[in-house]
C-alpha cells in the first residue's frame, strides 16, 4: 500500500484539532485578554499594556513573585534530594522492599484535599497532633503556627509539597538506577572504592539522564502547585503564600479579572520558558548519556 | 434501501414538527439556582408551580457556587443567561451596572408591600440604595446574631446578654467567661470568638453607627465609630486576652469553634444556627441576642447587619412575564419552609412567623430576635470589588479580612490595619468608581 503526503496528516487531525482550539486557541485569547479589562459577563476594554504597569507597580505582585520563586528554589531541590535519597533506600534488595516502595508512593496517590486537611489537622496550634506531641515531651510552651504566620506558612506549605511529591521522582530515580549496570560498582568494588566514591563516581554521574528529568518536571511542578494552597492557607496570612498560579486562580475566577489574570499567566509562561531555556542550553555540561 | 431510509427520515421529521407544533403554545423559561442541597424541594416547589401554569414550562439547574458563577458568567458572555437566577447581594451591584439584569422595580411595587421584608430590598438597588429601583427580589434574607453558650454562663454565674448590654458589659462578660486553667497563658476556652470576617466585624461596626465606606460607597473612609468598633475588637484581643489570635484557629473551621465549645461567645450569620444545632447536637444550651449596641449609637437607633438571596430576570430574557410569574411563585406561600436552612428567613412574613419556622421547641429559644432584625436592617458594605477588598471566602488571608487577623494576632494596631486596608480598598474601588 502506498501512502500519500497527506495520509499521516489524516492521522493527525484529531490531535491536531485539539491542539488548536483547546490548548493555542485559549493561549492566544489569553494572550489578547492580557490587553483588556473583562470581568467574563461583559465584553472586554481594551487598555493597552494597563494591566502589566499595574502588575510591576503593585507591591503585593512582587510579593507574589518573590513567594513563587522562594517555592520553586526551595521545592525543586528539596523533593530531588529527598526522592534520591529514598530511592537509594528502595534501590537495596532487602526482604518487604516493594512494601516500602509503596509506602513512600503513598502520598503521590492519595488526593491533595485529603493531604491538605489532615496536615492542617496535624499543624492546628489548638488541637494538633504536632503541638500536643511536643507539649508532652518537651517543656516548650508554645510552638507558632507554623500555617498562620507569615514567616512560616509559604514554608510549611513547600515542606508538605515535598513530603506529598517525593514519591513520585522516587520511581523515577528508582528506575534511573536500576538502569545503572551491576559491572561498574563490581569493577569499583575491586578496586577498593568506598561506598561515598561509588555514590559520587559511578551512581550520580550516570544518573544524571534521569536527574534531568527529574529537574524539569520538578520545576514544572513547583510552578504550578495551587490545590494545597487553596486549602491549607488559601494564600494567607496577608498574601504570604500567595503563589502566582494562586493568585490567577483567584483573580480569575473570584474576583472576576480575566484580564488581570491573563497579564499574570503570560508572565508565568515566561517564567517557565526561561527555565527551560537555561536547561537545555546548559545540560550538555552536566548531563551525561551512556553510550 | 435507499429510498426507504428517506422514507424513514421524513417520517422522523415530520412528527418533530408536528410535536413542535403542539407545544409552540408553550413557553420554556430556564431557571438556575446555587444550591444543590436543596434542589428536590425545589424541583418540587417548580413542578407546581407548572401544574398551576400549564402554558409555562421550566428548566431547573441547580450548581454548586463554585460551578454556579463561572457558569453564569460565560452564559452572561454568551448572552444565553437563564431567564431567572440567583444573585448574591456581592455581586448584585456590577451585575446591574453591566446591564444584564431587568429592572423590576414597577413589578415590585404591585407587591403587597407589608407580607415582606422590605427592609432589606435596598440592598437590590441600583446605583443608590435609598432612592433607585430595583434590579433584583429576595426570596430569603439573614442578619447576623451574638450566639452564646449558656451552660458556660450559667457555670460562670454570668447573667445572659439581654437588651441593654453595653458593650463594657459585654467585654466583662467575656473576660468572666476566658478560662485558662493551667496558666499558660492560652486560655481553654475563650469568651469571644472574632477575626477578620465581615460577618465577625461589620455587625459591631454598624451597632456602633459606624461607617466603612462613604455614603455614595466609592470609596473606603472608616469613620470614627467605626474605628471605636475595630479598636474594641482589636482589644478584646490583645488587651484583654479573651479572644484567640487568627493564627491559632488553623486546622479547624471558624464556624466550629462555638459548637465545639471553645468559645463561649460568638457573632456570626443567622444561618449558622443550623450549623450549631447539627454539631452541637444538644450537647449544651445556647441561646441568641443581638449584638450590643455601641456606645456611640444614637440610642433607639439600633442598625442590624444583614442581607438578602435574591433572584434576578435577565435583561435579555424574552419571557419576562413568565420569569416574574415563577419569581413570585417562588417568593411566595408555597414555598415550603423547609426549604430554608434554620436561620435563613423567608422573605414573606408569614412564612417567617409560622410555627414551622419558629421551631420554638428547638435552640434558640430566642428566635424571633431574628425576626427583630429584619425590621431594624441597616446599610451594608456590599460594592463591586467588595470581594476583593474585603478578603472574602477563598480569598479571606487578603484585604481587610487579612490585615484585621493580623491585629487579632498582635502583629498590627488597629490604626495600622484602618490605613493599609483603606489604601489597598480604594486602590480596588477606584478601577470600578472613577471620581
Amino acid at each position: 500500500m502506498k501512502y500519500k503526503k497527506i495520509t499521516p496528516w489524516l492521522f493527525l487531525i484529531p490531535t491536531l484539532l485539539g491542539l488548536v482550539f483547546f490548548r493555542l486557541g485559549p493561549m492566544l485569547a489569553a494572550g489578547l485578554a492580557s490587553f483588556t479589562r473583562w470581568n467574563v459577563f461583559s465584553p472586554p476594554k481594551w487598555i493597552g499594556l494597563g494591566n502589566y504597569i499595574e502588575l510591576f507597580s503593585s507591591g503585593t505582585f512582587r510579593m507574589i513573585l518573590k513567594n513563587t520563586l522562594i517555592f520553586s528554589g526551595l521545592f525543586v531541590p528539596g523533593v530531588m534530594i529527598a526522592a534520591l535519597f529514598l530511592a537509594l533506600l528502595v534501590n537495596n534488595r532487602l526482604r518487604g522492599m516493594t512494601f516500602f516502595r509503596g509506602l513512600f508512593y503513598l502520598p503521590v496517590i492519595t488526593s491533595v484535599v485529603s493531604i491538605g486537611v489532615i496536615w492542617s489537622w496535624i499543624l492546628s496550634p489548638r488541637f494538633g497532633l504536632l503541638y500536643q506531641l511536643v507539649s508532652k515531651f518537651f517543656n516548650i510552651a508554645r510552638l507558632p503556627s507554623f500555617l498562620g504566620q507569615p514567616e512560616y506558612a509559604l514554608y510549611t506549605l513547600i515542606f508538605v509539597y515535598v513530603w506529598k511529591m517525593a514519591g513520585y521522582q522516587m520511581i523515577l530515580f528508582l528506575a534511573g538506577l536500576q538502569n545503572i549496570p551491576q559491572v561498574y560498582y563490581e569493577a569499583a568494588t575491586i578496586d577498593g572504592a568506598s561506598i561515598w566514591q561509588k555514590f559520587r563516581y559511578i551512581t550520580l554521574p550516570l544518573l544524571t539522564p534521569t536527574t534531568f528529568f527529574v529537574l524539569i518536571i520538578s520545576i514544572i511542578m513547583s510552578l504550578k502547585t495551587f490545590e494545597l494552597t487553596y486549602i491549607m492557607t488559601q494564600g494567607g496570612p496577608n498574601y504570604a503564600s500567595t503563589t502566582l498560579i494562586y493568585s490567577i486562580y483567584v483573580n480569575a475566577f473570584k474576583h472576576f479579572r480575566m484580564g488581570y489574570a491573563s497579564a499574570m499567566s503570560y508572565i508565568l509562561f515566561i517564567i517557565v520558558a526561561v527555565f527551560t531555556y537555561l536547561n537545555f542550553k546548559y545540560k550538555k555540561r552536566w548531563v551525561h548519556y551512556s553510550e | 434501501m435507499k429510498k426507504s431510509l428517506m422514507i424513514f427520515a421524513l417520517v422522523l421529521l415530520m412528527t418533530a414538527l408536528f410535536t413542535a407544533g403542539v407545544f409552540a403554545q408553550k413557553t420554556t423559561i430556564r431557571y438556575f439556582m446555587w444550591d444543590p442541597e436543596f434542589q428536590e424541594m425545589e424541583r418540587g416547589l417548580v413542578e407546581e408551580f407548572e401544574k398551576e401554569n400549564p402554558d409555562i414550562e421550566v428548566e431547573f439547574t441547580a450548581l454548586e457556587p463554585t460551578n454556579y458563577w463561572p457558569k453564569i458568567s460565560a452564559m452572561a458572555a454568551a448572552g444565553e443567561l437563564p431567564d431567572v437566577f440567583n444573585m448574591s447581594s456581592g455581586y448584585i451591584d456590577q451585575w446591574a451596572q453591566d446591564g444584564l439584569l431587568m429592572n423590576i422595580q414597577d413589578k415590585v411595587d404591585e407587591l403587597p408591600q407589608d407580607d415582606y421584608f422590605t427592609r432589606v430590598f435596598s440592598t437590590l438597588r441600583y446605583p443608590d440604595k435609598t432612592e433607585s429601583d430595583m434590579y433584583g427580589i429576595p426570596y430569603a434574607w439573614v442578619t447576623t446574631v451574638l450566639y452564646y453558650n449558656k451552660d458556660m454562663f450559667d457555670a460562670a454565674g454570668v447573667e445572659y446578654p439581654n437588651e441593654d448590654w453595653t458593650w463594657e458589659d459585654f467585654r466583662k462578660a467575656a473576660e468572666e467567661l476566658t478560662i485558662d486553667e493551667n496558666g499558660d497563658g492560652v486560655p481553654e476556652v475563650y469568651g469571644h470568638w472574632w477575626y477578620g470576617r465581615y460577618a465577625h466585624v461589620e455587625p459591631w461596626v454598624y451597632a456602633n453607627g459606624g461607617r466603612i465606606l462613604n455614603d455614595l460607597k466609592t470609596r473606603i473612609d472608616v469613620d470614627e465609630k467605626a474605628r471605636e468598633a475595630l479598636q474594641f475588637l482589636g482589644d478584646l484581643s490583645n488587651k484583654y486576652n479573651v479572644s484567640p489570635p487568627k493564627k491559632d484557629v488553623v486546622g479547624i473551621r471558624q464556624q466550629d469553634m462555638f459548637p465545639l465549645q471553645q468559645t463561649a461567645m460568638w457573632v456570626d450569620g443567622s444561618w449558622n444556627i443550623q450549623h450549631v444545632r447539627d454539631m452541637g447536637q444538644g450537647a449544651f444550651d445556647w441561646g441568641i441576642a443581638k449584638v450590643p449596641q455601641g456606645p456611640s449609637a444614637e440610642p433607639g437607633e439600633y442598625e442590624a447587619y444583614g442581607w438578602p438571596d435574591s433572584l434576578v430576570i435577565s435583561k435579555e430574557s424574552e419571557h419576562k412575564e413568565a420569569a416574574w410569574k415563577l419569581i413570585k411563585y417562588l417568593i411566595g406561600k408555597n414555598r415550603p419552609v423547609d426549604s430554608y436552612m434554620a436561620g435563613k428567613v423567608p422573605i414573606l412574613k408569614s412564612l417567617a412567623e409560622s410555627d414551622e419556622w419558629l421551631e420554638t421547641d428547638n435552640d434558640p429559644e430566642e428566635i424571633e430576635i431574628v425576626l427583630e432584625l429584619g425590621e431594624l436592617m441597616g446599610r451594608t458594605s456590599f460594592t463591586i470589588g467588595w470581594g476583593e477588598w474585603r478578603g472574602y471566602a477563598d480569598t479571606g488571608g487578603s484585604g481587610m479580612n487579612g490585615v484585621l487577623d493580623s491585629v487579632t494576632n498582635g502583629e498590627m494596631t488597629v490604626d495600622e490595619a484602618v490605613e493599609e486596608f483603606t489604601e489597598h480598598g480604594n486602590t480596588v474601588l477606584e478601577r470600578y468608581y472613577e471620581e
